[in-house]
C-alpha cells in the first residue's frame, strides 16, 4: 500500500479558510457561455450548408448594411457602458454603477427598437418562409435577438436587487456574472453581422 | 465540545424537513441522486417492455400482433427512451450520489440547480409519455430523419412532443453537466489533486465537458424541424432551397458524442470496480485516465460515421473513417489495463465483478463489430441491417447496462446499507448474459442474410426465422435475469446482511462514511494523501481539534482546480420550491407549445422568469441554522 506523504497530514492542522466562495457563479456563467456559443456554432453552420443552395436563394437583394451597423455601434457602446460600471461597482460606487446599469438597459432596448426596424424593411424582400435564405436569416437574428431580451431581464434583475442583501455578500458579483452574458451577446451580435450581412455583400 | 455534539449540529444543518414541503424542496443531492435512479430504472423498465413487445411481433415470420404503425411507434418510443431518458440520466443518478461523497464535500457545487434538473429530467419524460397516450407516439426513428418527419408524412403530435421533450430534456441535461463540471473542478477534498482522482471523476468531468459542447446542435436541429413542421420554413425542404443532410449533420454531431455520454461514465464504474475487487490499484491509471479525455474529444469527430450511406465526398468519408477507428484505440486502452488489473490482482468473484467483467467481454465484441462499421465498404452493405441493431446493442448493453448493474450490486450497499444476495445476483447475471448474448448475437447474421431493420414483418422463406425466434427467446431471458436483480433488490432492503461502513474493503472516499450515509457525508472534511485514500495508512478524518468540521453553517470547502488546495468557503442553499417551481413553469411552456396554444406558452415564458427571480431573489439564513457551539 501508498506511504503517505507528510505535508498532507500536516495539512489536516491547518485552519480551514474563512473567505467566502464568490467565483462559482462565475464558473457556472463561463460554461452557460460555452453552451451557447456552441448553439451559434450550429447556427452558423447551418447557414453555411445551407449556402451550397445558394444558387436558389433570392440573393439579387442581399441585406442593407445601414442598420446592421449603427447596431454594431449601439451593442459595443453598451458593452464599455457595462464594463465602466462593474469597475464603478468594484471601487464601491454603488450609484454609478447602477446609472451604467440602467443606461445599459436602455440602450440595449434601442437595439431592439433597430432590430425590429430592420426586421420591417427586410420583411419586403425576404420572410422566414420565402426560402431556405429567409428561414436561416431570420432564425439566427431571432435567436440572437431572445438572447438580447434574456441579457436584459438578467440586468434588470441586478438592477432591482435589494441593497439589503448580506454585506459579506458583494453586489459585484451578479453584476459580474449577467456582465459575462452581456459581453457575449454583444460579441455574438459581432459574427452575426459578419456572417450575414458582411459576407453577404461582399461575396466572402 | 464532544463529537457527537458535532454530529447533532451537522445533522440539524443538513437534514431535509420532514413532510410533504422537505419531500419537493429537498435539494439533498443523495435524495435526488435516489430519484434519477428510481426514474431512469422505470424509464429502463418501460422501454423493455416496448422491446419486448416488438420482439413478439418478429418471433414468427408475418406475424399480425401489431399494426405497422404501432410497430414504428414502438421502436422510435424505445430508442428514444432507452437512450436519452434511460442510459444518461441513470449515470447522472449515480454521479449525482456518489460524486460529492467521493470528493468528501458536503453536496454538489449548485443543490438547486441540481434538484432543477431532476425535475426537469421527469416532466420532460412526462410530456414524452403524453404522445403514446394521444395514440400519436413519435414514428419516425429515435433519430428521426427529414423528410419523414415533416408534417406532411408525419401529421399530428408525434413528432412536436419528440422535438419539444427533446428540447426540454437538453435544458435538463445541460444544467446537470455544468453542476458536475463546477463540482468536480472546485470541491474535492484537500489533497485530491487532478492526478488522484477517482477514474469515475475523469469519465463523468469529460462527458459533462461534451454534454456542454454538443448538446446545443441538438437543440438547434429540434427547433429547425419544429420551425419547418408548423410555421413554413425550408430548413430542411429541398423545394425551398432546404438540405434534409442538415437534420443529419446536425442530430449526428450531437448523436455520437451522446454515445460516449452514455459509455464513458459506464467504464469509469467498471474503472473502479474491477480494481477494489482485483485488490490491487488499476494498471496503468494516467492512461485509462487520458484515453476517457481523449474518446471524449475525438468523439466529435466520429459523427459522420452515421451517414456514409448518404453521398459525400471521398475526403470527408476517409477523415471520418480514420477517426472512427483511431477511437477504438483509446478504448483498447482501457480495456487492456482492466484485463491486466485482473491478471495480476487476486480477483474476488463477486456479482459485481462479475457485471463489470461480463461488461468488458460485451464492450469487446460491440467494439469489433464497431470496426466493422467504420470500414466504409463493409457499412455500405450492412446499412440498415440488424447488424447495425447488433452492434449498437452490444455497445450500449454492454457498455451501459451491465457496468450499471455492476454499479448497483457494488454501491447499493452504500445507498440502502443492506448488501444484496450474492447467490441470487450471480444466477441474475449468468441468466441475463446468457440472454442478452443469445438475442442479439443472431442479430449480427441475420443483418448479413439482409434482414432490414425498422421493419414490421418478414416473410417466410428467407430463413430468417429461426434466427429472430432466438433473438426473441433472448430477449426474454435477459428480461427475466433483470428481474431476478430487481428481487433481489427489493428482498435485501429487508432481509439483507448489514453492509457496514465499508463492506469491499474499496479505495474511494464514499466508503468512508456511514451507510447509508448521513446528509452531510463525514464529519470532518477529509484529507487525501493518495490515489487510494482508504488503502493508505493515513486517517483521512484525523481532526482531534475539529477545526475541520463547518458546523455552523450550510457551507463546504471549495479547493482548486488542479492541487485541490482549499482556498475558499462555499455557502451552501437551503431547501426550496424554486426549482420545482421553475421546471413546472418550462413544463407548462413546452407542453402549450405541443398544442399550439401560444398565450398559454407566453404565460409559461412569464412563469419561468418569476421562478427564475423566487430563484434567485437574496434570502436570509433560516433561524434554524442558529446553533449555538
Amino acid at each position: 500500500m501508498n506511504t503517505v506523504a507528510n505535508s498532507y497530514v500536516e495539512n489536516v492542522h491547518k485552519p480551514l479558510p474563512t473567505v467566502l466562495d464568490q467565483d462559482r457563479g462565475t464558473f457556472a456563467m463561463l460554461l452557460v457561455i460555452f453552451t451557447e456559443l456552441f448553439l451559434f456554432i450550429s447556427l452558423f453552420f447551418s447557414y453555411f450548408m445551407l449556402e451550397n443552395n445558394k444558387h436558389r436563394w433570392s440573393f439579387n437583394n442581399p441585406p442593407k448594411l445601414g442598420y446592421a451597423l449603427v447596431m454594431v455601434v449601439v451593442l459595443v457602446t453598451s458593452s464599455f457602458v457595462l464594463h465602466w460600471g462593474e469597475k464603478q461597482v468594484e471601487k464601491e460606487s454603488r450609484l454609478a454603477g447602477r446609472i451604467a446599469l440602467a443606461a445599459t438597459i436602455v440602450i440595449g432596448l434601442v437595439f431592439l427598437t433597430l432590430q425590429s426596424f430592420e426586421y420591417l424593411s427586410h420583411w419586403k424582400t425576404l420572410a422566414p418562409y420565402s426560402d431556405s435564405y429567409g428561414s436561416i436569416f431570420y432564425a439566427i437574428t431571432t435567436f440572437h435577438a431572445a438572447h438580447v431580451i434574456v441579457g436584459l431581464l438578467l440586468l434588470s434583475y441586478v438592477l432591482a436587487l435589494p441593497r439589503y442583501a448580506p454585506a459579506r455578500e458583494s453586489p459585484y458579483r451578479p453584476y459580474h456574472v449577467a456582465a459575462m452574458y452581456w459581453h457575449f451577446v454583444d460579441i455574438i451580435w459581432l459574427f452575426v453581422v459578419g456572417i450575414l450581412y458582411i459576407g453577404a455583400n461582399y461575396h466572402l | 465540545m464532544s463529537t457527537a455534539t458535532v454530529e447533532q449540529r451537522l445533522q440539524k444543518i443538513w437534514e431535509t424537513p420532514k413532510g410533504l414541503w422537505g419531500w419537493f424542496a429537498t435539494v439533498d443531492h443523495k435524495e435526488i441522486g435516489v430519484r434519477y435512479l428510481v426514474t431512469a430504472f422505470t424509464f429502463l423498465v418501460i422501454g423493455g417492455v416496448e422491446a419486448l413487445i416488438m420482439r413478439l411481433q418478429l418471433a414468427r415470420a408475418d406475424q399480425a400482433l401489431l399494426t405497422p404503425s404501432m410497430y414504428d411507434q414502438l421502436f422510435t418510443m424505445h430508442g428514444v427512451t432507452m437512450i436519452l431518458w434511460y442510459a444518461s440520466p441513470i449515470l447522472s443518478g449515480f454521479a449525482n450520489y456518489l460524486i460529492p461523497l467521493m470528493i468528501g464535500s458536503r453536496d454538489m457545487a449548485f443543490p438547486r440547480l441540481n434538484a432543477f434538473s431532476y425535475w426537469s429530467f421527469l416532466l420532460s419524460g412526462v410530456l414524452l409519455y403524453i404522445a403514446p397516450c394521444l395514440g400519436q407516439a413519435p414514428h419516425g426513428g429515435w433519430f428521426a430523419y427529414v423528410p419523414l418527419t415533416n408534417i406532411a408524412y408525419s401529421p399530428g403530435y408525434g413528432m412536436d412532443i419528440y422535438a419539444l421533450s427533446i428540447i426540454y430534456l437538453t435544458i435538463s441535461t445541460t444544467a446537470g453537466a455544468i453542476n458536475f463540471i463546477v463540482t468536480i473542478l472546485r470541491l474535492r477534498a484537500p489533497g485530491m489533486t487532478i492526478s488522484r482522482m477517482p477514474l469515475f471523476l475523469y469519465s463523468t468531468l469529460t462527458v459533462s465537458t461534451v454534454i456542454v459542447f454538443a448538446m446545443p446542435s441538438l437543440t438547434v436541429a429540434c427547433v429547425f424541424l419544429l420551425l419547418d413542421r408548423h410555421w413554413g420554413t425550408h430548413f430542411f425542404h429541398v423545394a425551398g432551397g432546404g438540405y434534409p443532410l442538415l437534420w443529419q449533420a446536425l442530430f449526428w454531431f450531437w448523436g455520437h458524442p451522446w454515445v460516449y455520454v452514455i459509455f464513458l461514465p459506464a467504464t469509469g464504474m467498471i474503472s473502479m470496480i474491477i480494481p477494489v475487487f482485483s485488490r490491487r490499484p488499476i494498471v496503468g491509471y494516467p492512461y485509462v485516465a487520458i484515453s476517457t479525455v481523449l474518446t471524449g474529444v475525438v468523439g466529435f469527430s466520429v459523427f459522420v460515421h452515421h451517414m456514409f450511406a448518404v453521398g459525400m465526398s471521398d475526403m470527408a468519408m476517409s477523415f471520418f473513417s480514420a477517426g472512427s477507428m483511431t477511437i477504438s484505440i483509446f478504448t483498447a486502452v482501457q480495456v487492456f489495463a482492466w484485463i491486466a488489473t485482473v491478471w495480476t490482482g487476486r480477483p474476488v468473484m463477486t456479482t459485481a465483478m462479475h457485471f463489470a467483467m461480463g461488461s468488458v467481454a460485451l464492450l469487446v465484441i460491440g467494439g469489433l463489430n464497431g470496426i466493422f462499421t467504420a470500414v466504409i465498404p463493409v457499412d455500405w452493405q450492412v446499412h440498415d441491417t440488424y447488424f447495425v441493431v447488433a452492434h449498437l446493442h452490444y455497445v450500449l448493453i454492454g457498455s451501459n447496462v451491465f457496468p450499471v448493474f455492476a454499479a448497483f450490486y457494488y454501491w447499493i450497499p452504500k445507498i440502502t446499507g443492506r448488501l444484496m444476495d450474492e447467490k441470487l445476483g450471480k444466477w441474475s447475471f449468468w441468466v441475463m448474459f446468457i440472454g442478452f448474448n443469445l438475442g442479439f448475437f443472431p442479430m449480427h447474421l441475420a443483418g448479413f442474410a439482409g434482414m432490414p431493420r425498422r421493419v414490421y414483418t418478414y416473410p417466410a422463406g428467407l430463413g430468417l426465422q429461426p434466427l429472430n425466434m432466438l433473438a426473441t427467446i433472448g430477449a426474454f431471458i435477459l428480461g427475466l435475469g433483470m428481474l431476478m436483480s430487481v428481487v433481489n433488490l427489493i428482498e435485501s432492503l429487508r432481509h439483507g446482511r448489514v453492509a457496514g461502513k465499508n463492506p469491499w474493503n474499496a479505495d474511494s472516499l464514499e466508503w468512508e462514511t456511514d451507510s447509508p450515509p448521513a446528509p452531510y457525508g463525514t464529519v470532518h472534511i477529509p484529507t487525501v494523501a493518495s490515489r487510494h485514500p482508504l488503502w493508505d495508512d493515513h486517517e483521512e478524518e484525523y481532526d482531534p481539534d475539529n477545526l475541520r468540521t463547518l458546523d455552523y453553517d450550510r457551507v463546504t470547502l471549495a479547493s482548486t482546480w488542479r492541487d485541490a488546495e482549499p482556498y475558499a468557503i462555499s455557502k451552501m442553499p437551503m431547501e426550496t420550491l424554486a426549482p420545482l417551481l421553475l421546471a413546472i413553469a418550462l413544463f407548462i411552456f413546452f407542453t402549450a407549445m405541443v398544442f399550439e396554444l401560444l398565450w398559454i406558452a407566453l404565460a409559461g415564458v412569464i412563469l419561468t422568469f418569476a421562478a427564475g427571480c423566487f430563484w434567485l431573489w437574496p434570502r436570509p439564513r433560516p433561524a434554524r441554522l442558529e446553533v449555538s457551539a
